[in-house]
């Protein structure tokens, strides 16, 4: 090994960890798609079928079409975070996670290989309840917008779990966030309801929340409805998700919570 | 203080190690000043009680620890800031943690792609470890359906994957029974013969080290003691067999 180049191994083993976190999220389907399909469809049914008919119509749109963008940002922001947090967790706790920490591989390496399987499943996740909403739902107006915002949603929530597995000791602590940071930004980014319908304190509390820039720009490019500007909602969203990465980073190059 | 300047940057020495010294958060010092050099090409091994510093050197070599304050070479490649060291070093810890979701050949060939091997390259050396470690009717079985002893050849054989020039075995027989220590053994003597391969390694047997180290290095409470072949130790601490040197050396 001593010929190889340096950076070339380094890529290499980017692309293998990478690989690595896809084939998990592949290959234990039932566990991590199937769950948040079913979980998402169950609010369209519910929300879009069984009680859309007697909500009507918010800003516009029938509910199916208004809730379906932030269903999906959800979807990929849960499945995303799940996936890193749960995978690095259990490397962690199980030891095996020092096979990657002796490889050359750099810090910001090791964060984007585990951020590539978190980003799989939220968009597979998301994709697949995109398609089976197809015959309930609108059509898609500026789909680039859309796919760039589920993108970065799927980033940033993947680098949130990167952080959250290094920092959890426990599954109790790594449940926690879950329950207690991650269900609360879901709830309050604007899934279900428009943020300037609010009164306050809850429309700047919803205007706080990096999720709710993703659902208004995923809606935009949905439906073409939006209540801030397209662009201002990418970019917060872009900012956050550099900052997690970051943080992300140097949490695996100080070995915080992995080297004693 | 070792010469660091002019044995670091020759290929006559594996490791090198230079006033290491290594504190944990709860105030424990696992190394206090540890030097250490080791001939490229040797079967050297480290003998020492619990909590002599034995992992923790290991751990730092190999990135495992955070960096303690001190110096560390692997063939003249600084073990902490240049990332050619780790693609000269494989570890077989001391406890046996594999990836749950791999098969025992995937084991090996994700570990030599994360080392930086192509995918062909890295399942031709899976296959081949497989083979030297008996373990090719295995291939396709997960770690944790493996018996204990074809866990811990397969954890040396991902060590030897990326084909490292020095391998750092931490205790790679304790807890083992006596028929695949002998076994572990004979892998171990093939490897070094055939690969050419320096061999670091620890153990808390004395019979083992007499069985298998051309050098042999004592560690007391992170620091070493004494250092020399087996025969020299004997003849410098007196009694008629390593154990006593060793015994020896720990009470001076």
């Amino acid at each position: 090994m001593t010929s190889v180049d340096v950076g070339l191994a380094q890529r290499r083993g980017t692309v293998a960890l990478a690989g690595r976190e896809t084939r998990r999220v592949l290959s234990l389907w039932t566990q991590t798609l199937l769950p948040a399909v079913l979980t998402a469809l169950l609010f369209l049914a519910v929300f879009g079928g069984a009680l859309g008919g007697r909500i009507g119509e918010i800003e516009g749109l029938s509910y199916v079409d208004f809730i379906l963008p932030g269903l999906l940002v959800v979807t990929a922001a849960t499945q995303a975070f799940a996936n890193t947090s749960t995978s690095i967790f259990q490397a962690k706790s199980e030891g095996y996670i020092e096979d990657v920490l002796t490889s050359p591989l750099r810090s910001w390496q090791l964060a984007v290989a585990y951020m590539a399987g978190g980003l799989v499943r939220g968009l597979a996740a998301s994709l697949m309840v995109a398609l089976l909403a197809v015959p309930f739902a609108g059509g898609l107006e500026r789909p680039a917008v859309a796919i760039v915002s589920l993108v970065l949603t799927g980033l940033l929530f993947s680098a949130l779990g990167v952080i959250t597995g290094i920092w959890a000791e426990s599954f109790d602590q790594h449940s926690f966030v879950a329950g207690v940071v991650i269900a609360p930004l879901a709830l309050l980014g604007g899934v279900f309801y428009s943020a300037r319908t609010l009164d306050e304190p809850w429309s700047t509390l919803t205007r706080l929340d990096p999720l709710y820039y993703l659902v208004d720009a995923t809606r935009a490019g949905f439906t073409g409805f939006h209540e801030s500007p397209t662009p201002v909602s990418l970019i917060v969203a872009l900012g956050v998700a550099l900052a997690a990465f970051a943080a992300a980073t140097l949490l695996f190059a100080r070995g915080w919570r992995l080297k004693p | 203080m070792l010469d660091t300047v002019s044995a670091s940057g020759t290929d006559r020495t594996a490791l090198l190690v230079d006033r290491l010294t290594k504190t944990y958060a709860d105030g424990t010092h696992a190394l206090d000043g540890l030097e250490l050099r080791i001939p490229a090409g040797s079967f050297f091994g480290l003998l020492g009680p619990n909590g002599a510093g034995k992992t923790t050197l290991i751990g730092s070599v190999a990135g495992l620890v955070r960096a303690p304050s001190g110096r560390i070479f692997v063939f003249g490649r600084d073990a902490v800031s240049d990332a050619r060291a780790r693609l000269l070093t494989g570890l077989a810890p001391q406890e046996v943690h594999l990836d749950r979701f791999l098969t025992a050949r995937d084991v090996l060939a994700y570990h030599g792609r994360y080392f930086g091997m192509r995918r062909r390259e890295a399942e031709g050396r899976a296959d081949e470890l497989l083979e030297v470690f008996d373990l090719t009717g295995k291939a396709r079985t997960k770690p944790n359906r493996l018996s204990g002893g074809m866990r811990r050849r397969l954890l040396i054989a991902r060590a030897l994957v990326h084909r490292p020039r020095l391998a750092m075995l931490d205790e790679p027989t304790a807890g083992v029974d006596l028929e695949l220590r002998h076994e572990l053994w004979r892998y171990l003597r093939l490897l070094h013969g055939e690969e050419g391969l320096t061999v670091l390694l620890t153990t808390h047997y004395i019979e083992e080290a007499e069985a298998l180290c051309e050098q042999v290095a004592f560690i007391r409470a992170g620091r070493v003691v004494d250092e020399g072949a087996p025969a020299e130790l004997v003849e410098r601490h007196g009694g008629e067999r390593l154990e006593d040197a060793y015994l020896a050396a720990m009470r001076s």
